[in-house]
């Protein structure tokens, strides 16, 4: 989905981001760097971490950004449970975007992948 | 008493997610279609437990998690199945197997319980989540409300995907017309939690506000009623799912 708003829009990004580079994150998103630690912490699920990142990113972005980004990040932390308790399966393989971005962040290394057969 | 007023929170709270997380709080407290109010708070109490359960701390660290015996810290109310369940899906959600679903079904959490269970804790889990994102007090739950689960299950479902029956995506006809534009597009998330329609129409309620509705999702640039554009908001979706080693 970032690849393609990124696309979308026009806009250079990295995907590293996504793996916890804070430089990429940066890369052609504002307060990516912040937003992509706040996201970090509240999974990893470490209070002072939270803390710390909840701060940078308030004092950077402000309250409304920092509210908008908990949403998101708590949605995707119900989202992933969901994909993994029911065992859904990625629904394109065959579509080269997708190939690319799994190979980009190498996330064949998930145990999820199992669900979703001939990815490749 | 008025759920969710974040009247001491520090930071303004848009109104649409208010209202979204008090219309999930009404029905967690009343019976859904195979839980009663009662077990659907104890699901909930569950989920919470599970973050501090010594078992599901120690489970996490074994090689496979079905080999490993001991208790949960618990406070009752539900089957032991049903427990190790809300534990399971909260602190170890990448182990979960087909098999496991299965197992616990010939044992009486049936694929049915076991969904409309999965549609509780991620739901109650992601509101915890957004209180504890912003550094707020969790909201009190709910007082369950008298009775009966309604045992409804769709008319049409098939087996095409993952590890229990889902409404096809050609089937949003009949009850289950309102769960997307029949011959739309069906992406499987949506369709994951569908074998008890309700626990799908939850999820979308909270998505719509905590993040998009189906509509938006298809607008890759901003939302005017969001502070973050598109980009931002699939930075910090992926880097959740990242970091919880989420393939799909």
């Amino acid at each position: 989905m970032l690849r393609v708003s990124a696309q979308t829009t026009g806009t250079e990004i990295d995907l590293t981001g996504i793996n916890g580079d804070a430089d990429g994150a940066a890369r052609g998103i504002p307060f990516g760097s912040e937003l992509m630690r706040f996201g970090e912490a509240i999974a990893l699920r470490e209070p002072a971490r939270l803390a710390n990142a909840r701060t940078a990113l308030f004092e950077q972005a402000g309250s409304r950004v920092l509210v908008d980004a908990a949403g998101v990040a708590a949605n995707f932390q119900r989202m992933v449970r969901i994909a993994d308790s029911t065992g859904i399966p990625v629904d394109d393989t065959t579509s080269a975007l997708g190939r690319d971005v799994r190979a980009t962040l190498g996330l064949e290394r998930f145990p999820g992948a199992r669900n979703t057969p001939a990815t490749g | 008493m008025a759920y969710f007023d974040y009247a001491d929170a520090p930071f303004p709270i848009r109104n649409d997610i208010r209202e979204a997380h008090r219309s999930f709080w009404q029905r967690l407290a009343r019976a859904g279609s195979w839980w009663t109010g009662a077990q659907r708070v104890a699901i909930a109490r569950e989920s919470r437990n599970a973050l501090t359960c010594d078992f599901c701390a120690r489970r996490k660290e074994a090689l496979s998690p079905y080999v490993f015996s001991g208790t949960h810290t618990h406070e009752g109310g539900l089957p032991d199945a049903a427990i190790d369940a809300v534990h399971r899906i909260v602190t170890d959600q990448t182990r979960i197997t087909a098999s496991w679903i299965a197992g616990n079904a010939a044992e009486g959490l049936s694929l049915e319980a076991y969904v409309e269970l999965v549609g509780v804790v991620v739901a109650v889990f992601s509101i915890d989540e957004f209180s504890r994102a912003l550094g707020l007090a969790l909201e009190l739950l709910p007082e369950p409300q008298s009775g009966e689960p309604s045992r409804y299950r769709p008319a049409v479902l098939a087996d095409d995907i993952g590890y229990v029956p889902t409404v096809p995506a050609n089937g949003a006809v009949g009850n289950e017309a309102d769960l997307w534009p029949n011959g739309g597009r069906a992406p499987n998330v949506v369709r994951a939690l569908t074998l008890v329609p309700q626990a799908m129409r939850d999820w979308r309620e909270l998505a719509g506000a905590q993040y998009l509705s189906f509509a938006d999702m298809a607008n890759f640039v901003g939302h005017p009623d969001r502070s973050i554009n598109r980009m931002q908001m699939e930075l910090v979706a992926g880097r959740v799912s990242a970091i919880n080693q989420c393939f799909y």
